[in-house]
């Protein structure tokens, strides 16, 4: 019988809340899944955001390698940024390696593959897809996807001020997206089929409070989001088991959340201590730099330096670590470059990577005067802690990028 | 580059102006020139004292239709927002210009009485305006439009986008490579990811 592999993708859920969610029976059919298979930490990439975290998974590779550092990017010897595209990608994703076997894969709401490129089987990228019709590959497949009413994301400008909004709509593309499976997994001939919901890593930036708090009064229409992810993925796997009783399941989060307290800006702390000015009143791009500008970051925590010198990286390592918030730590680490990324590309990558404790939010932002702030809109923030499910063992404490070898293994 | 225009027919409140100057602001961005003609601010002058019967609209269209034909053949992008009730005075511009894009910005009826931010569906449903297109006045839908976008159920960003799409498949303005993002898409990319504390 020929393997086939299911991947479901849970944007930003932290391996805590789904062990608690599971327990509490909010999501039953997990409980049963982590009962009968294995639940594994899984590291998240450094920064823990979902451009950089699903790139290393996808291609099976390091940023240093895929070349992807965050959101946003550093266009190479200059002071302009650019939004990282599917097809910067240096590197084949594991859908190619795959497809070299003649093996062929359907994803589904994969962030960071926007705009579209061909893959060896079918792909409707995610998160920051625009155009459906930039995103979906064949292009045969855009009508029946229209016709679902199928959306790439949530409004979350609206999300802001209406939470009630974002829970129907969240709800709605749940929905869409359980209907472009049913869809596709007849409609396409496939080995491995993924799907990533992107719905919970929306609902915990703005209602990590409401998932926190039994008071809240949206606590349990946010319970309810989860029941509903829980359902899908218990039809989605039942329906596996029984057409490939021999096939492999998958489900795994790009990084993890948790409550946030305060927002750091690290752009306003630089200035504050005499590394990054302004040339003039205009705030906000890299442009309005002042020349004698020695350090600049990028979010989340991304340091650049101008000129990189081991003396700059040393101090800043030690001033960073000693930052403190209402007398607690607020630095959980600062890495260097080479410490973390591996690869030609690395020297692309930040000279300094901020990792924060949980709870302060690391910025990028150049429009803020004050190093501290209550956040403004959201309740959560991302943190390291993801978790990969399986219903086999496969390796305590992987990294992200460690999974796409585990999945091709097993295609001899 | 070559003008051309660009006609956006609909029910009132169904749009029309908005994606007007936001399909502007994206052209203008890419380089072109620009004008709109938006229905309201003609009726103010030159169309100032025609009335609403039937005649009087097709003169009004009419007389929007030479201005875009003006514009165009002289390397404008003119951006008509007007109801432009009848299909018969939009063939004859359609005919008259050549270089012509009709979009149909689509919305139900229900969905603009429910909204009626200028109160004027209300006043209409009471009598108290006469010959109010789609109310006591016909709409006759485009049968071969270039775009049609739902503002009922779609957002403007979506709406923008698809006009924006045909006018580059239809080589009226310069696209991008098929897989790099345009200006219009970066700037809706950054906002997303400010709305997101990302930026």
């Amino acid at each position: 019988m020929p393997m086939k592999v299911l991947i479901l993708g849970l944007d930003g859920v932290p391996r805590g809340l789904l062990e608690r969610l599971a327990r509490a029976g909010v999501m039953p059919s997990f409980a049963r899944l982590i009962g009968e298979g294995t639940l594994h930490d899984l590291r998240a990439s450094i920064p823990e955001i979902s451009s950089v975290s699903w790139t290393s998974f996808m291609t099976g590779a390091n940023p240093g390698i895929h070349g992807v550092f965050g959101f946003t990017d550093l266009v190479p010897g200059t002071m302009r940024i650019r939004f990282p595209r599917f097809s910067d990608l240096e590197v084949p994703t594991f859908w190619d390696r795959l497809g070299r076997q003649g093996l062929r894969s359907v994803v589904l709401n994969q962030p960071s593959t926007y705009p579209v490129r061909p893959i060896p089987g079918a792909l409707v990228a995610g998160f920051v897809a625009l155009d459906l019709d930039r995103a979906v590959y064949p292009a045969r497949h855009l009508a029946r996807l229209e016709a679902m009413r199928y959306r790439v994301d949530v409004d979350s400008r609206r999300a802001q001020s209406d939470r009630t909004h974002l829970l129907e709509e969240l709800e709605a593309t749940l929905a869409a997206r359980e209907a472009a499976v049913d869809y596709f997994w007849t409609e396409e001939r496939w080995d491995v089929l993924e799907l990533v919901i992107t719905g919970t890593d929306r609902l915990q930036h703005f209602l990590w409070d409401a998932l926190e708090a039994a008071e809240h009064p949206l606590h349990e229409r946010v319970l309810a989001y989860y029941r509903a992810v829980d359902g899908l993925a218990g039809r989605l796997v039942e329906r596996f088991r029984a057409e490939h009783p021999a096939g492999r399941f998958f489900a795994l989060s790009d990084h993890g959340f948790t409550r946030v307290r305060q927002e750091v800006r690290l752009n306003a702390w630089l200035e504050a201590e005499g590394y990054l000015a302004f040339q003039g009143e205009e705030r906000g791009a890299l442009s309005a730099l002042a020349p004698s500008t020695r350090v600049f970051a990028l979010d989340p925590g991304r340091l650049y330096l101008r000129p990189a010198s081991e003396a700059l990286r040393t101090e800043l390592i030690e001033r960073l670590t000693a930052l403190g918030f209402g007398g607690e730590p607020v630095v959980r680490a600062v890495h260097r470059r080479e410490a973390i990324y591996h690869g030609p590309l690395a020297e692309r990558g930040p000279d300094l990577v901020v990792q924060a404790h949980d709870g302060f939010d690391l910025k990028g932002t150049l429009k803020a005067d004050s190093v501290f702030a209550a956040p403004a809109t959201m309740s959560g923030m991302h943190n390291s802690e993801a978790f990969l499910l399986a219903d086999h063992r496969v390796g305590d404490n992987l990294d992200i990028a460690e999974v796409a070898g585990h999945i091709e293994a097993l295609f001899p | 580059m070559k003008g051309f225009t660009l006609w956006l027919t609909g029910l009132s409140g169904s749009g029309k102006s908005t994606l007007a100057r936001e399909v502007e602001a994206a052209l203008l961005e890419r380089g072109c020139r620009v004008e709109v003609l938006d229905g309201d601010e003609v009726r103010q002058n030159l169309s100032a004292g025609l009335g609403f019967s039937r005649a009087d609209r097709d003169t009004n269209i009419r007389r929007i239709g030479y201005v875009c034909r003006l514009l165009s053949r002289n390397g404008v992008v003119a951006i008509a927002a007007a109801i432009s009730p009848y299909r018969e005075a939009r063939a004859a511009n359609r005919a008259a210009i050549g270089r012509y894009v009709e979009v149909h910005c689509d919305c139900d009826l229900e969905t603009l009485k429910a909204r009626d931010p200028k109160g004027l569906y209300a006043r209409a449903a009471q009598g108290e305006i006469a010959n109010f297109t789609g109310i006591s006045d016909p709409y006759e839908p485009p049968e071969h439009p270039e775009v049609v976008v739902h503002t009922g159920r779609e957002d403007v960003e979506t709406c923008v986008r698809r006009i924006l799409r045909t006018l580059e498949r239809l080589g009226l303005v310069p696209g991008v490579d098929a897989e790099g993002y345009r200006p219009e898409e970066e700037a809706e990319i950054a906002r997303r990811l400010e709305d997101l504390g990302y930026l």
